[in-house]
């Protein structure tokens, strides 16, 4: 068979739908069995930078001495050829002594049969795939006839070799793909940023075969209770490694490997695979997240092929993470403008029940007042008996209770309006203390003053705030059945970047009862005999003018604390009053 | 002496009996309006000393009644009577003499109508 037609089923081996290794080999062994070559062998470029013997012809016999060595490039006939991707061929006189890192005296005994030898570069424009090793026994030296055919298969395999790379390397990067599309899923998703983040650290780990990946973040952020999430095992030993890697990364703000810090703090000794990268948006670090490399190999993966994913996803995650806490923000956002409308909304319904009950208070005092008035003068006019007297007496005394109510409702209705002073509010809590303890009534009721003296002088209407107070201590008294303690507080905080000042009323009455908590500031609702259940709708409705809010910590079994805060600048009641 | 002359301005008629029955009773001369509009034509017919006037009536209220006879009558003096309790406090700002809230016990009106009558320049 002339070479030509070598050639040909060469070509048509090459482009057959074979394995790739099936084609080299097949390769191989045409152009051992066709032609004076005893010995046909591949060398690969690895992913390391190292030079495999990986294929060969059937018959060789150099083989399985040749893949025991790799050798770097630049190293030996082999590695010269790679790195200067020209074909060289020699005889077994001129054959230089050093054919890969194999030196002579242990080949010469192999190779001492072949008289031509030639190595040519498996390479494109920009890439090199390997080396080609052919020699013969029965040939002298190579013509020009048999470089031309030599070049011609080389060509072939590199173009095997080739291809095969693109596959790989897209496969990767279909992969790569997939995992980003993965981790997009789940940062636009609604879950919880504690899910997200255990999500993505699940996906990394699937991704790059990690034995474990951990997210940190730093404490400002997302204000989670736990600032890690890991997927996977760290080994207890690694942890401080791990911790270290993650401070250096947050110092630099860049990708590192632990082999890089080893490298920089001349360390030879054996290390794990690590890999951190920062996590930052917009300038700001956010935390860092690290890859264990696998366990179960030993070699540099992580490292080497992460990287560029790794910075990538990365980026993604901080994306992310910068999305949730701004959705996180406009979640608070909305709650909080619910909150007002809610409570705009119950002021809007105070008003109008408030005119309503303006309304029917109105007509049913003017037919009171007519009663009321006639029996009065019934009872001036007739001459009765003691019975006769006692009966007019409770109706003129009964028309007088509810005319009281009705003033009650008709003032609670619209109330007088405010006069704003800077008034000291230990000063009026004192003077109602005194006025309670002076009361029998209060003789068991044991009540501890204790002020914050950075609570200086509050804006409001003393007389109204004294009302408000007046009621709360009030129900305190009726809660403990007039027996028990009371504590008093006063504070200061701020509520939405707003000074505010407290009162905090304590009692131990055993708490408010949970089903009804709801409804204890709506006008008329009382659990008290005789109650008007006004008391604290009128005292809910004077603070909210002021500008501020009661809070209630109710404490079930134990009592309940009501809390009043004012504004401490009053340009809201100023507002509120026009 | 001569009797201090009242007019006692209300919509509800058993208020206006009722009033009229109480004041008689203390010594003074009572007539009745069931409006501002009636009331005002009262006054232009007759001489009155003092005026009770409700607030909240149909027609013209109190209030419009109010400013009407201040404009004609600067020196008569005029009572708010009503249920409103809460106007109480700032009743001189609607140029009234007094102001007292509708109750069966007329105790709180016979004393400011015999206080105002007793600083009441004669006309």
């Amino acid at each position: 068979m002339n070479q030509l037609d070598i050639l040909g089923n060469i070509i048509a081996v090459s482009h057959s739908n074979l394995e790739m290794a099936s084609r080299i080999k097949a390769i191989l062994n045409i152009v051992s069995q066709e032609t004076s070559f005893d010995e046909a062998i591949v060398y690969t470029l690895d992913t390391d930078k190292k030079l495999t013997c990986r294929y060969k012809n059937d018959k060789s016999s150099l083989f399985h001495l040749l893949s025991e060595y790799r050798s770097h490039i630049g190293e030996g006939i082999v590695g010269s050829v790679a790195q200067k991707r020209l074909p060289e061929s020699f005889t077994f006189k001129d054959l230089p002594p050093r054919l890969g890192c194999l030196f002579y005296p242990d080949l010469e005994k192999f190779i001492k049969k072949y008289k031509a030898f030639s190595f040519l570069p498996l390479s494109d424009d920009s890439y090199l795939y390997g080396v080609f090793f052919i020699c013969s026994s029965s040939k002298e030296r190579l013509n020009n006839s048999d470089k031309a055919f030599l070049s011609m298969v080389a060509r072939e395999i590199g173009g095997i070799l080739r291809s095969n790379q693109l596959i790989i390397s897209s496969k990767k990067r279909i992969s790569e793909l997939a995992t980003l599309s993965e981790l997009g899923k789940i940062l636009s998703s609604n879950a919880i940023p504690q899910d997200i983040l255990n999500n993505i650290a699940f996906i990394i780990a699937k991704a790059l075969n990690a034995s474990f990946v951990t997210i940190r973040l730093s404490h400002s952020f997302l204000k989670l209770d736990t600032q890690r999430f890991t997927y996977g095992v760290i080994e207890s030993e690694s942890e401080e490694e791990v911790k270290k890697l993650e401070e250096e990364v947050k110092k630099r703000k860049e990708i590192l490997s632990l082999r890089d810090l080893a490298a920089e703090w001349h360390n030879n000794a054996v290390i794990n695979s690590l890999l951190t990268a920062p996590l930052t948006s917009t300038g700001r670090f956010l935390g860092t997240v690290t890859i264990g490399g696998p366990q179960t190999l030993s070699g540099p993966a992580v490292e080497e092929n992460g990287r560029y994913l790794i910075e990538t996803i990365a980026n993604y995650i901080s994306n992310g993470l910068e999305n949730t806490l701004l959705t996180i923000k406009l979640k608070d956002m909305v709650k909080e403008l619910h909150n007002a409308q809610k409570r705009l909304l119950e002021q809007e319904t105070f008003r109008n029940l408030g005119e309503m009950t303006a309304n029917i208070a109105h007509e049913i005092k003017n037919p009171l007042v007519i009663i009321g008035g006639f029996t009065k003068r019934l009872a001036k006019k007739a001459r009765l008996d003691h019975t006769e007297n006692r009966y007019i007496e409770i109706i003129i005394k009964e028309v007088a209770r509810l005319e009281a109510i009705l003033n009650e409702v008709l003032n609670y209705a619209k109330e007088s309006p405010m006069v704003i002073r800077e008034s000291k509010l230990t000063d009026f809590i004192d003077e109602l203390v005194y006025l309670f303890t002076s009361d029998s009534a209060w003789e068991k009721i044991e009540i501890i003053k204790e002020y914050d003296n950075n609570v200086s002088l509050v804006p409001c209407d003393d007389q109204q705030i004294k009302q408000v107070l007046i009621n709360i201590l009030m129900n305190a008294h009726d809660a403990m059945k007039g027996d028990g303690k009371i504590t008093i507080q006063t504070g200061h905080k701020s509520i939405n970047d707003r000074p505010f000042a407290s009162i905090s009323i304590s009692d131990t009455g055993g708490g408010i009862d949970p089903t009804i908590i709801d409804n204890i500031f709506n006008p008329f609702f009382t659990t008290k005999e005789g109650g008007t259940g006004l008391g604290l709708a009128i005292s809910n409705k004077i603070i909210l003018n002021h500008g501020g809010h009661i809070q209630i910590n109710n404490l079930m079994g134990k009592g309940a604390t009501f809390i009043v805060h004012l504004p401490m600048k009053n340009n809201i009641i100023r507002e509120e009053i026009i | 002496m001569k009797k201090a002359r009242l007019l006692v301005v209300d919509d509800e008629e058993n208020i206006r009996f009722l009033f009229k029955e109480e004041l008689e009773e203390e010594g003074y001369s009572v007539d009745v309006a069931s409006n501002g509009l009636e009331a005002l034509d009262k006054i232009k017919q007759a001489v009155f000393d003092l005026v009770i006037l409700d607030i909240k009536m149909p027609g013209m209220n109190g209030i419009e009644a109010l400013n009407e006879i201040k404009n004609t009558n600067k020196n008569l003096p005029v009572i708010l009577c009503s249920a409103y309790g809460e106007f109480k406090q700032d009743f001189s700002s609607w140029a009234s003499d007094g102001y007292v809230v509708k109750s069966a016990d007329t105790k709180e009106l016979k004393q400011t109508i015999k206080d105002l009558l007793s600083v009441a320049k004669p006309l």
